[in-house]
């Protein structure tokens, strides 16, 4: 069943994100980018991190992406105005590389780093489940009690985002 | 695939972060429109999102020594979101500035920051 | 014996040409007076004092000063000795200098320059006497270098006139020659014994190679410094100079470094007797070389320039022949009466307002009487007719070159048969021809400046030089005379005061015998007869020519060996012979050099050539950043891909 899921998930976000380098259109790119947001949630509830899914979608599609597409439709692009797209040789080489990378990542995945026999396998969150493992809770601890530090510069970090965007898009202060 | 929940192997969502972060990579160097080069790299940081929760999931070791324990992978995937957010509105901001003095947001037109 | 005061012989002239050099722009000029010449005359008065402690028991008054440096095996001292021969030579110095600072203090009282010719005047008797007093070669170099700048500070005193300028530089450079030549000297000698203190190196057993060529390379620097053949091209132009200067440093003093320097090393050139040969050859040579010049010169200054060069001759035949105290002494009585000469042309000129062209003098007996005596006096010493002090001089170096046995066992080739003893008496016949030339060209000097008329232009009033000028005149031409006891034969004065006097025996233990053995014993007269007999020749012949004929006799001279005549008036060709024979390729080579190394390679490949290859590299480098950040992204995946090469397909 979970195997099942996590494939629709996979091919969803896999043409989600497809749709948004290939479309010319911004609008179309972002949205499918918030589309490829809500079946990336699916996938993080299948990994049991339920409060980031929720977060993801909260923030991520329902945030910022609505932010980038009142910025699209702010700055009001006609089509024709991007101009012709020319594809250099660094270019090329960048995506070969990217390209590249990806395979190497995949393969070393996909290798023998993990072991197969059942008898090794070790799941710890499925012990830990009983303690609400990737819950609101069990986050809240860990956010507010270990790593407060980050938290709290995490915050400054965002007041600091905010009154730059003001500042920067203002034009006349 | 019966037993795919069960076999406790992150190798599926990796291969997934993986696929998802070469797409973002690909797009920021191919698009020009500044925008798309900015949901591109939204694209990369949830790649390592989801490669972060994966591994947050199967722990290769028991008992990792982190202060919190293994949650303390949830806690930094908080801080990507948290942190890509305001990326994302601050590069907006600059993108809306650098539209008002060039009327372009082809990224091949802003060259000036050479020799 | 250690005294703790003989460096203030030096000193004291060196502090006064300090305090001349540094503050004199500003010092009263009476003031500056008293400072250079209190200086030269206190340090005569001490080397008086340091003479006179000589006696049977004291051979010698030594002082050290201080040690100068050790590298090696090399510990040079800044030592002093006074011994017999260095003190006679320190008062005949200190002694000369001083009166010609009295002269010099008339002669230079229009010159705007004064402070800075007395600072150079003082300094160059410090140096001179750090030359005399020096302990070992390397003090006596520092003392020979000093002369030698000094000689080129004021030979071209006058520095604002291009051709006075060149002649100091040329000077110097010709001295540097035979400096170089001396430094190898004392390198040799280094080698081979390990010390340079004079008398260690007497008691150093030298090889005859090793001696040789030591005593070869020192003899070299002092046809520099005293201008022999083939290096005497500079004292002639060295005329160039103020006349006091001329009369000190190229005649009483600093040409006379180099008789020193054999007679020094007596020891050193008694074991290479090749090189003894040498030197007499060579000073027999310059002598008649120079005479011949002499005879056809028009400048009074110039021909003294050569018959300083030619007595300079004659002193090398004494110390070449191994009769070092024959040279010795002729140099002695030579810085008196040639000094008395120069002083007394220097009169003339100041006299004619800066004429020095004999062919526009004359008749200037009725104008200079006191110059006019004093330079009669030094004439005839020079000349020999009298027996006064020239006279006894040149005819012992003539004697003892005659009769000498340094050569006796000197052959042409190391194994040969060709035995070189004939060559006493050949050194014998030029020296006498040239002492007959000596004697001509002399007395057509006096007679051409001093009897007949006045053949110059109407608007010159020729006057005496003042009290001061004709003061140390009179002093020298009395010195000239007095100075015949330094040489009167011994079996006549035995037994009576002026015993003492006699500078052969005076000086017996100062040098060293040739190997060959003393000179034969000879009874002086024919020699003297001889040596009368060639001055009153050339007196005779000059005297039909000039005192009665005044310029005529040139004239009548020219058409009688015209070709001879012009090829003397142009100094043999020998200045024009140089030039093309070295100075020019010299020029070439160094504008070659020039244009090679150092415009092309230097400027053009180094200089010039790293900053264009920076430029090069950097308008490559410069495209690297294009401003494109998509570029840079994508460069950036292309290295995040090697390093996910490195650490994942390969394994960190």
């Amino acid at each position: 069943m979970e195997a099942i899921l996590f494939y629709i998930f996979a091919i969803g976000v896999l043409v989600a994100g497809a749709q948004v380098i290939l479309r010319r259109n911004p609008i179309y790119g972002a949205v499918s980018l918030a589309g490829a947001f809500f079946f990336l949630a699916g996938i993080y509830v299948l990994l049991s991190a339920h409060l980031i899914a929720i977060l993801q979608i909260i923030v991520y599609a329902g945030a910022v992406m609505v932010l980038f597409v009142f910025v699209i439709m702010l700055l009001n692009l006609k089509e024709e105005e991007l101009g012709e797209q020319r594809v250099t040789f660094w270019k090329a080489a960048g995506v070969a590389a990217v390209v590249a990378t990806a395979g190497v990542l995949v393969w070393r995945a996909l290798g023998p780093a993990y072991p197969t026999d059942p008898s090794q396998i070790r799941d710890n969150a499925v012990a830990m489940s009983a303690q609400g493992f990737g819950g609101v809770k069990a986050v809240g601890k860990v956010l507010y009690l270990s790593s407060v530090l980050p938290f709290e510069i995490t915050s400054l970090l965002l007041l600091v985002a905010v009154v730059a965007a003001v500042v920067v898009a203002k034009g006349k202060i | 695939m019966t037993d795919f929940f069960y076999s406790h192997q992150p190798q599926h969502y990796l291969v997934l972060a993986a696929l998802l972060f070469a797409l973002g990579a690909a797009g920021v160097v191919l698009r020009r429109n500044a925008i798309i080069v900015l949901l591109s790299i939204e694209l990369m940081l949830n790649a390592v999102n989801l490669s972060f929760l994966a591994f947050t999931r199967f722990p290769l070791v028991a008992n990792p020594p982190m202060p919190g324990g293994i949650q303390q992978g949830h806690a930094a995937t908080f801080f990507v979101i948290a942190t890509a957010a305001a990326e994302a509105a601050v590069g907006l901001a600059i993108i809306i500035a650098v539209f008002r003095s060039r009327l372009s947001i082809n990224v091949d037109e802003f060259d000036t920051l050479k020799f | 014996m250690e005294v703790p005061w003989l460096h203030l012989i030096p000193l004291l002239p060196l502090v006064g040409a300090a305090i001349c050099g540094l503050l004199g722009r500003w010092l009263p000029r009476a003031g500056l007076y008293v400072v250079a010449l209190m200086s030269v005359l206190l340090s005569f008065l001490v080397g008086t004092h340091a003479f006179f402690q000589l006696d049977e028991n004291t051979a010698r008054l030594h002082q050290l000063a201080f040690n100068w440096f050790s590298a090696g095996g090399l510990h040079v001292d800044m030592a002093f000795t006074l011994d017999r021969l260095s003190g006679a030579l320190t008062l005949v110095v200190t002694g000369v200098g001083f009166l010609i600072h009295v002269y010099s203090v008339g002669y230079m009282e229009d010159d705007p320059g004064y402070w800075r010719y007395f600072a150079y005047l003082n300094l160059f008797i410090a140096a001179m006497l750090t030359l005399v007093l020096g302990d070992n070669l390397v003090a006596m170099f520092v003392g020979w270098e000093g002369v030698g700048l000094c000689s080129y500070l004021l030979i071209g005193f006058w520095y604002t006139d291009e051709e006075k300028a060149y002649a100091g530089r040329k000077a110097f450079v010709v001295n540097r020659i035979g400096d170089f030549a001396f430094l190898i000297g004392i390198f040799v000698l280094f080698n081979a014994t390990g010390t340079v203190s004079f008398a260690q190196l007497d008691a150093a057993p030298l090889g005859l190679g090793v001696a040789s060529m030591a005593a070869l390379c020192l003899f070299i620097g002092a046809v520099g410094k005293s201008a022999q053949l083939p290096l005497y091209v500079w004292l002639p132009d060295a005329m160039a100079g103020p006349t006091p200067v001329s009369a000190l440093i190229h005649a009483a003093t600093m040409v006379t470094a180099g008789v020193y320097m054999v007679a020094r090393l007596s020891h050193l050139y008694v074991s290479a007797p090749g090189v003894m040969a040498l030197v007499a050859i060579v000073g027999a040579l310059t002598a008649l070389w120079a005479a011949l010049i002499g005879t056809s010169q028009n400048d009074i200054k110039k021909v003294l320039a050569y018959s300083t060069v030619s007595q300079l001759g004659f002193m090398f035949i004494g110390v070449g022949v191994g009769a070092f105290f024959a040279g010795t002494m002729h140099l002695i009585t030579h810085a008196f009466f040639k000094a008395c000469l120069f002083l007394g042309s220097g009169a003339v000129i100041h006299g004619l307002h800066g004429e020095q062209d004999m062919t526009r003098m004359g008749g200037l007996r009725k104008y200079m009487p006191s110059t006019r005596t004093t330079f009669l006096v030094a004439t005839v010493a020079i000349t020999g007719i009298l027996p006064i002090s020239g006279f006894f001089s040149k005819d012992e170096i003539l004697a003892q070159a005659l009769h000498t046995r340094a050569f006796n066992f000197l052959t042409l080739t190391p194994n040969g048969t060709t035995h070189l003893g004939f060559l006493g008496p050949a050194i014998y016949v030029v020296g006498s021809l040239t002492a007959l030339l000596t004697s001509f060209y002399m007395w057509r000097c006096y007679f051409l400046t001093f009897s007949g008329e006045y053949r110059g232009p109407d608007s010159v009033h020729p006057h005496e030089a003042p009290p001061v000028m004709t003061g140390p005149l009179w002093i020298l031409a009395a010195l000239s005379i007095l100075g015949l006891v330094l040489g009167l034969p011994e079996h006549w004065v035995r037994g009576t005061f002026l015993e003492r006097f006699n500078w052969e025996a005076f000086t017996a233990r100062v040098f060293s015998t040739p190997r060959s053995g003393a000179p034969e014993e000879f009874t002086p007269f024919i020699g003297y007869a001889i040596a009368l007999a060639m001055g009153w020749a050339g007196f005779a012949a000059s005297h039909r020519l000039y005192f009665i004929r005044g310029l005529a006799g040139d004239e009548a001279l020219t058409q009688a060996i015209p070709r001879l005549r012009r090829a003397l008036f142009a100094k043999l060709y020998v200045d024009e012979f140089y030039d093309w024979l070295i100075v020019r390729p010299t020029w070439k080579l160094a504008r070659t050099l020039w244009n090679i190394v150092d415009a092309t390679i230097i400027d053009g490949l180094f200089v010039n050539g790293v900053a264009q290859l920076v430029a090069w590299v950097a308008a490559l480098a410069r495209r690297f950043q294009n401003g494109d950040v998509q570029r840079y992204a994508a460069v950036t995946a292309v290295g995040v891909l090697a390093l996910v090469y490195v650490f994942l397909v390969r394994g960190p």
